[in-house]
């Protein structure tokens, strides 16, 4: 059901902190405690790496695929404070633009829905989030939350664009009126959404409280057409959180506790159709769960891929075949 | 950064790790005295709540305490994990006693908090410390060597380690081993450390540099390693920490030498043994790195000396110090910025100090601001190296196409020479992850099915396999459709048997067959049951001839007929019948009195007969089958869809079937709703048949959708076999379900099967979207650099700037107008934009004059028009079910027709190849990626002139469109462009099944069969039946000749222009006019919300430019002459509109040629068959032009004569028809 397909050597000399495909799914970018970015070309199954990227000056923790509509942009996040946003111009990757704003690491990027044009939100341990939204001419405008969590935010991210009160796209020929959104988790333990309001600030929406220590990662459920609103969480406290909002007002959140995990769980992945919740462990384990008909939470596979990565290139392809 | 604040003077003790919320437990120091010199003690509780950004925490209880505290620590003993307060809090008091409290009675208040308590100690117990494996386990020390080992589970007696240290000394320090639990240290003011095993109960070695200058403050273990501890020296002369591994005890393995002056406390991260706090006499805050050395962190504090200091164990990057100012403080090692919490500050000083905001502006007065210097210091950088507990050791996260990235770290300790291993592990993993495989195997099933054309066995596996009676039947009405006498086959499905009829009837009766044999074969050989019956029966009442009778001229009412008759008077005669209630008389003697007389007659018959079946007699009479179908009763659908199947005229069949469907569904209850799924697939709806199934059923599931599907694909093909149109422009419902199931598909990994599912609906932005998606996905080779280019193409097209394209081509403007007034969705910035033009780009490409003809194209797909559909589309059908085709220009789908559904899919991929590969070759075609050549850079730079692509007129509002310039320059017949393009496409479908197999042999002879299939009973005349007599039908025979290419070029007539400028349309509202020519690659700019209104603006205000062409060569010359001639002529003869709309779209489309020509990209085989057929048109022998045409098509490359032959080919058959 899980069957590895390509297996590639970073060569990054540390630890990998991110891997990220872009939109077509063809290319890959790694991140590293090496301070590198590195992008792959994955196709068919092969790697060819495209650009090794350094400018960080710390671990890179996060890397974000931006749209493509908006050319090969990247960005990346790293300890050393600051975000970088790379991008592909005539075959080579540069950086585009370097953000230091933050005071402390940043701790994890997110790209907004490619409809409300380039906007990126930064996490940080610092405490604050903030929104560098593109506004021509290489110029990036800065918005920040302040004490977004205390201590730190270690994830963000946005809420898919959906036009309220309308499960559909709205067929009309206005720019649809979306209301910006993004989910952060911090050390605070807490889960908060961030909602911006008409005069472009960006207020506090919604605390969500369940986990009882930090808050590794969030992931906005991508939408299905559905009016349900759904969000997992992580945290270093072994829980997953599904939560969902049903109501148009999208204030009322309930959890649903998907697993208590023995170990930090680390990142939560949807998967694009949003059915596939992927979540990966301080154990090393990646779990993929799946909501039953009742309304359970199912684990449907064990993906183990790190015992005998060593002999994968030789059995790639059925290899961990579960 | 500092987080909390709490002014007391005391021991603090953060809660066990397990435990949530944090707190903190600070009990009064025994040692120092606060300013207030009291005297009276307390033991508080503190929660640390970091949502809350002030600097105060929240006191949760305080108990006064006779006892002041030289430590305090808070032991996780009998804890469970549910995170209530709990464990057991140990003091160590200034009288040789240990106390335990309860924490949990502390918060709640309660009075009796000891737990335990026992002075057997001598002097101050300062050191105390919880056994992490065995957390029952409490060492403490005192004065006098004293050492004990408390069993919290019996209290009362204390172990000791073994014998007393000699000479006695003050014990400062004890620590469990972190790894080994029946291990021990304590450390003494002396500077000497001691090890202890309690399983020998004895010392096992006692650690000392001999300097008597260590006066051990702190001691700890090494959180991983088992043999190294760390002593902390409080001598200001020898202010060091040293770190000790028990196997070289002889000296320091390392000595740190950070502080000025002597150290007070240490604390060792267990979350991270790389960090290692100290605080010392130099008022220092240090976090090192004990294995280095090294000093990653100075926290920032005011200048008081700090006497303990504690990680937080829940909290990594938390800890707490107390410091001589009375002040116990909350650190973050993370720093950040505290300017709103100093903020909060001085709010709260303003409000102690009254009302300093006299004018509720919410702000405090000036003087009371924080001095610009502090604002300096407000920023507090993190730690020098990540913690260990930031490092993201692994990750999972799912991509497109169901493949999932997954990384891992194989975690190792942190000393040297793991990096040897650690380098080994570096790899990322792409799986792919399969979760429905019934699905996709069914979904394979079908894929097969339609490319083998094999559809009545696929049905009738279905059949068989169904679990239900209405799934079966479904299937079955589905299979009939493929079969020869469909309606028949429906009929029968429905219960309704010819034979079985024709045997009852003739068992009944034998006498009427004979007689009414000329009444109504319809009526004999496709029966109605009961009702036929009945109608029969009553035809007995009909006068037998034969013998001779007499002629009544009396005065009573037959002698009123008679009269009336024989003055041939039928209009008194049938009245005199009627009022006599003679009605059978009547009927006769109407026929005789000619047509109007019968009608009437009817009429009145009707009204007076009141018989239960009257209605159907009246409808079958009428032939009004509306009334059947709008007013039966709906239990008797099944018996008004048979009568339909039976008599409706092929052209208003599907509106009757359609109609009946609407009102079960409408009305009926659950199980009828079901049923109209039925009638829709009769009439071949496929749009509704899915709004109905859809109500059904949920589709959310991956195998409804399949259920689904497989039934419209089938459908859909049924409709182009039988109905040989298209009539299944594909909805917007159908679109969202197609679209939903390729996502599907995709997300299983199945991208190839996901583009062939999806259809071609240019319309839908996300389908373009994923079109382009699954395209790019599937990895078609391309250029490192030209990846970028696509995808602002997408943003660019619809801006629709099209540069460098001379101005001929200006009808895509016209389409604008079209589109938007029909409920276009003028498309967002960004993505719709994207998916409209996708279509574009793709289907322009391969017909780019002079970029594509040198190319074999990759996919299979151009081989089935190659021929160029020979044959004529078989006679009336196609036209005859027209009814349910909008016959004006379609809404949303004009364009996109499904008929492409795959072809569009494939040639969107096939156009990513091409315009891979023809990088090099063309720059023009991606001006995104190159730079444009220099006679089109201007053009560039403006936005260009000329007709902006068709996209271009997606992306304009409403509104505006008619203020283009070009507009007004239209030839009236452009307007109907987009009809006749529906027109093609429809047609179109017909070769292009979607599969990429060649359909046209193995269509035709089904086409053929058509006019048998729906002969109805009723004798029909209309014109109807005969294509050559009507216009559409005519048209629609002449179509099939026009491969899809053509449609979807004639719309986007725009070859040169895939690219580059229609970004300025983004760029410009940003303030980008005067960038440089390099800027109008893609980048970065065109993204964020460019509003269109005044995007669109700019479109206008652009000054045009055109770009002149070369001039045909001489020897072709006469191609065009010649071929424009003959449309003039056409033109000048043709009176239909349509026709006369279909040859200026021909004469327009032709610029395709005349531009090859110009290029002198045509190959010599077809420049020389073009002169043939100029020749041929010179002497008007146009059959003979078709038969040369057919042969260059069949013979040359596709995308070489796709943008011109089949327009050739209209005007050819145009003029063979016209007779020009």
């Amino acid at each position: 059901m899980v069957s590895v397909i390509n297996t590639v050597d970073t060569s990054h000399e540390d630890m990998i902190h991110d891997a990220q495909m872009d939109y077509y799914g063809t290319r890959l970018a790694t991140c590293s405690s090496d301070r590198s970015v590195k992008i792959f070309d994955v196709r068919n199954g092969g790697q060819i790496l495209i650009a090794d990227l350094r400018g960080h000056e710390g671990p890179v923790w996060q890397v974000a695929w931006a749209h493509p509509m908006y050319g090969n942009i990247l960005a990346s996040c790293s300890y050393d404070r600051k975000v970088i946003i790379w991008r592909e111009e005539n075959g080579t990757w540069e950086k585009s633009h370097e953000h230091a704003g933050h005071d402390s690491s940043v701790n994890s990027v997110c790209w907004a829905p490619h409809d409300y044009g380039l906007i990126l939100a930064c996490g940080s341990s610092d405490g604050a989030i903030s929104l560098l939204t593109y506004t021509g001419e290489g110029q990036w405008e800065v918005k920040k939350i302040n004490n977004a969590h205390t201590i730190g935010c270690n994830a963000v991210s946005w809420a898919p664009a959906v036009v309220p009160g309308s499960l559909i796209d709205q067929p009309s020929g206005q720019k649809p009126n979306y209301i910006k959104k993004f989910a952060s988790g911090g050390c605070d333990n807490l889960i908060k959404l961030w909602k911006e309001e008409e005069d472009g600030q960006w207020k506090e929406e919604q605390k969500l409280e369940a986990h009882s220590d930090w808050v590794r990662d969030v992931a906005w459920a991508p939408s299905i057409g559905l009016p349900t609103s759904t969000i997992a969480s992580c945290s270093q406290d072994g829980r997953v959180f599904i939560w969902t909002c049903d109501d148009a007002s999208g204030n009322t959140w309930s959890p649903k506790l998907l697993h208590k995990f023995n170990d930090v769980v680390w990142h939560v992945s949807w998967s694009i159709t949003a059915n596939i919740l992927a979540v990966s462990g301080g154990d090393n384990k990646v779990t993929l769960w799946k909501e039953s008909v009742d309304g359970q939470w199912v684990c449907i596979s064990d993906v183990n891929k790190g015992q005998g990565s060593m002999s994968a290139s030789v059995t790639e392809g059925q290899q961990n075949e579960q | 950064m500092k987080l909390k604040e709490v002014d007391r003077t005391a021991m603090q003790a953060w809660s066990p790790a397990q435990n949530h919320p944090i707190y903190l437990a600070t009990g009064t120091s025994a040692q120092q005295l606060d300013a207030t010199f009291s005297t009276s003690a307390s033991l508080e509780i503190f929660e640390l709540d970091l949502s809350d950004p002030s600097l105060d925490m929240k006191s949760c209880a305080t108990f006064s305490s006779s006892h002041r505290y030289h430590k305090l620590i808070w032991g996780p003993y009998k804890m469970d994990s549910k995170g209530d307060v709990s464990g057991v809090l140990i003091a160590g008091g200034e009288n040789g006693n240990i106390i335990l409290y309860d924490p949990s009675k502390i918060i709640a208040g309660d009075k009796d908090v000891v737990i335990a308590q026992n002075d057997k100690h001598t002097g101050p117990v300062r050191a105390l410390d919880v056994n992490i494996f065995q957390t029952n386990l409490v060492a403490s020390g005192a004065n006098e060597s004293e050492i004990y080992i408390w069993d919290l589970n019996n209290f009362a007696t204390p172990m000791t380690p073994g014998a007393k240290t000699q000479p006695p000394e003050d014990i400062s320090c004890i620590a469990w081993n972190r790894q080994v639990q029946h291990i021990l240290a304590s450390a003494s003011p002396s500077g000497r450390a001691t090890v202890w095993d309690l399983r020998k109960n004895e010392p096992i070695i006692k650690v000392s540099d001999h300097s008597n200058r260590m006066h051990c403050s702190g001691l700890a273990w090494h959180p991983d390693v088992a043999t190294q501890m760390v002593l902390a020296s409080e001598d200001d002369r020898l202010p060091v920490i040293q770190m000790w591994d028990l196997r070289f005890a002889s000296s320091p393995l390392r000595v740190l030498e950070n502080h000025a002056r002597g150290i007070l406390a240490i604390a060792w991260s267990m979350a991270d043994p790389e960090l290692l706090l100290s605080c010392g006499k130099d008022a220092k805050i240090l976090c090192s790195n004990p294995n280095t050395g090294e000093v990653l962190y100075e926290l920032p504090t005011n200048t008081q000396w700090c006497f303990d200091i504690q990680w937080c164990p829940r909290n990594p990057a938390v800890l707490s110090a107390a410091s001589f100012d009375g002040r116990i403080s909350v650190y973050s090692i993370m720093g950040g910025s505290t300017d709103g919490l100093r903020q909060k500050q001085v709010d709260k000083l303003s409000s102690s100090f009254g009302n300093l905001d006299p004018f509720g502006t919410g702000q405090p007065l000036p003087p009371l601001q924080i001095p610009q210097q502090t604002a300096q210091h407000s920023i507090v950088l993190p730690l020098k190296k990540p913690p260990k507990w930031i490092r993201r050791p692994v990750g999972a996260s799912f991509s497109f196409g169901g493949k999932l990235v997954t990384f891992e770290n194989v975690r190792m300790p942190s000393h040297q020479g793991a990096e040897q291993q650690q380098q080994q592990h570096h790899h990322v993993f792409i799986s792919q992850v399969v979760t429905e495989k019934e699905f996709l195997s069914r979904s394979d099933q079908l894929q097969q099915a339609v490319q083998s054309q094999g559809f009545i066995n696929y049905c009738q596996k279905k059949i068989d396999a169904s679990q239900t009676e209405f799934e079966k039947n479904v299937w079955s009405f589905l299979k009939v459709n493929f079969e020869d006498d469909s309606r028949g086959k429906y009929l029968e499905l429905l219960g309704y048997r010819k034979e079985d009829l024709g045997k009852k009837a003739l068992k009944d009766s034998d006498q009427v067959a004979q007689s009414d044999g000329e009444a109504s074969p319809a009526a004999e050989e496709q029966l109605l049951g009961e009702h036929v019956k009945e109608e029969k029966e009553e035809s007995e009442f009909l006068p037998s001839s034969g013998g001779t009778f007499n002629i009544s001229v009396s005065g009573d009412i037959d002698g009123l007929i008679t009269q009336a008759l024989l003055m041939g008077n039928f209009e008194s005669a049938v009245d005199l019948c009627l009022h006599d209630n003679r009605m059978a008389d009547a009927i006769i003697l109407a026929i005789a009195g000619g047509q109007e007389l019968l009608a009437r007659t009817q009429k009145k018959y009707f009204a007076k007969s009141q018989s239960k079946i009257t209605r159907l007699i009246t409808a079958v009479v009428m032939k009004n089958w509306k009334e059947i179908v709008e007013s039966c009763d709906l239990k008797n659908w099944r018996e008004a869809l048979a009568a339909v199947l039976t008599y409706a005229q092929p052209d208003e069949f599907s509106a009757l079937c359609d109609l009946l469907g609407t009102r079960l569904e409408n009305e009926g209850d659950s199980l009828l709703q079901t049923q109209a799924c039925l009638c829709y697939i009769c009439a071949g709806n496929v749009e509704k048949l899915v709004a109905c199934w859809t109500k059904a059923q949920d589709g959310s599931h991956p195998l409804s959708l399949q259920d689904l599907i497989e039934k419209v694909v089938v459908l859909r093909k049924a409709v182009q076999l039988t109905q040989a149109t298209d009539t299944s422009t594909v909805g917007v419902l159908l679109a969202a379900k197609m679209s939903q199931y390729a996502n599907l598909l995709a997300a299983q990994g199945s991208i190839a099967a996901a583009l062939a599912f999806l259809p071609d609906n240019t319309n839908q932005p996300n389908i373009m979207q994923l079109r382009d998606r699954l395209c790019r996905a599937q990895g078609e080779p391309m250029a490192e650099h030209e990846s970028p280019k696509i995808p602002y193409e997408k943003q660019q097209l619809p801006k629709g700037r099209p540069g460098s394209v001379a101005g001929h081509h200006q009808m895509p403007r016209v389409q604008t107008q079209q589109y938007y007034p029909h409920g276009e969705n003028p498309p967002p910035p960004g993505f719709l934009m994207h998916g409209n033009v996708n279509p574009n780009a793709a289907n322009q490409l391969p017909t780019s004059p002079g970029h594509m003809h040198t190319q074999v194209p990759p996919y299979p797909q151009p081989q089935p028009f190659q021929p160029a559909q020979p044959y004529p589309f078989g006679t009336g059908g196609s036209a005859m079910y027209r009814p349910q085709q909008p016959v004006a220009p379609p809404t949303s789908n004009a364009y996109p027709n499904t008929p492409y559904i795959s072809s569009a899919s494939s040639y969107s991929g096939q156009s990513q190849l091409y315009a891979a590969q023809h990088q090099a070759s063309s720059p023009t075609s991606s001006p995104a990626t190159f730079p444009p050549p220099p006679s089109s850079g201007a053009s560039f730079q403006h936005g260009g002139p000329g007709a902006p692509p068709s996209s271009s007129a997606y992306a304009l509002p409403p509104g505006t469109t008619g203020t283009l310039p070009a507009a007004s320059e239209l030839p009236a017949s452009q307007r109907t462009e987009n009809q006749s393009i529906q027109d093609q496409a429809p047609v179109l479908e017909g070769p292009q099944n979607g599969w990429n197999d060649p359909p046209a042999l193995n269509r035709v002879p089904k086409k053929k069969k058509m006019p048998e299939n729906f002969m109805p009973p009723v004798p029909i005349t209309s014109p109807i039946m005969n294509p050559l007599g009507d216009p559409q039908s005519q048209m629609l025979q002449q179509q099939p000749s026009v491969p899809v290419p053509l449609s979807s070029q004639s719309s986007f007539p725009q070859p040169h222009l895939p690219g580059g400028q229609p970004f300025h349309g983004i760029q410009q509202p940003l303030g980008q006019t005067g960038m440089p020519p390099s800027f109008s690659k893609p980048n970065i700019e065109g993204a964020p919300g460019a509003p269109i209104g005044n995007t669109f603006q700019h479109v206008q205000s652009l000054p045009t430019e055109k770009i002149t062409k070369k001039p045909i060569p001489d020897e072709h010359l006469i191609l065009k002459t010649t071929f424009e001639d003959l449309i003039q002529r056409c033109l000048s003869s043709a009176t239909d509109p349509q026709t006369r709309r279909k040859l200026d779209d021909a004469s327009k489309r032709l610029e395709f040629l005349y531009d090859k020509l110009r290029e002198q990209t045509l190959s010599p085989t077809i420049t020389s068959g073009l002169h043939n057929i100029a020749r041929s048109i010179e002497t008007r022998n146009y059959s003979e032009g078709l038969t040369m045409h057919t042969h260059i098509v069949s013979t040359s490359n596709f995308s070489e004569t796709s943008a011109f032959m089949p327009v050739l080919k209209v005007v050819l058959t145009q003029a063979n028809k016209l007779g020009v």
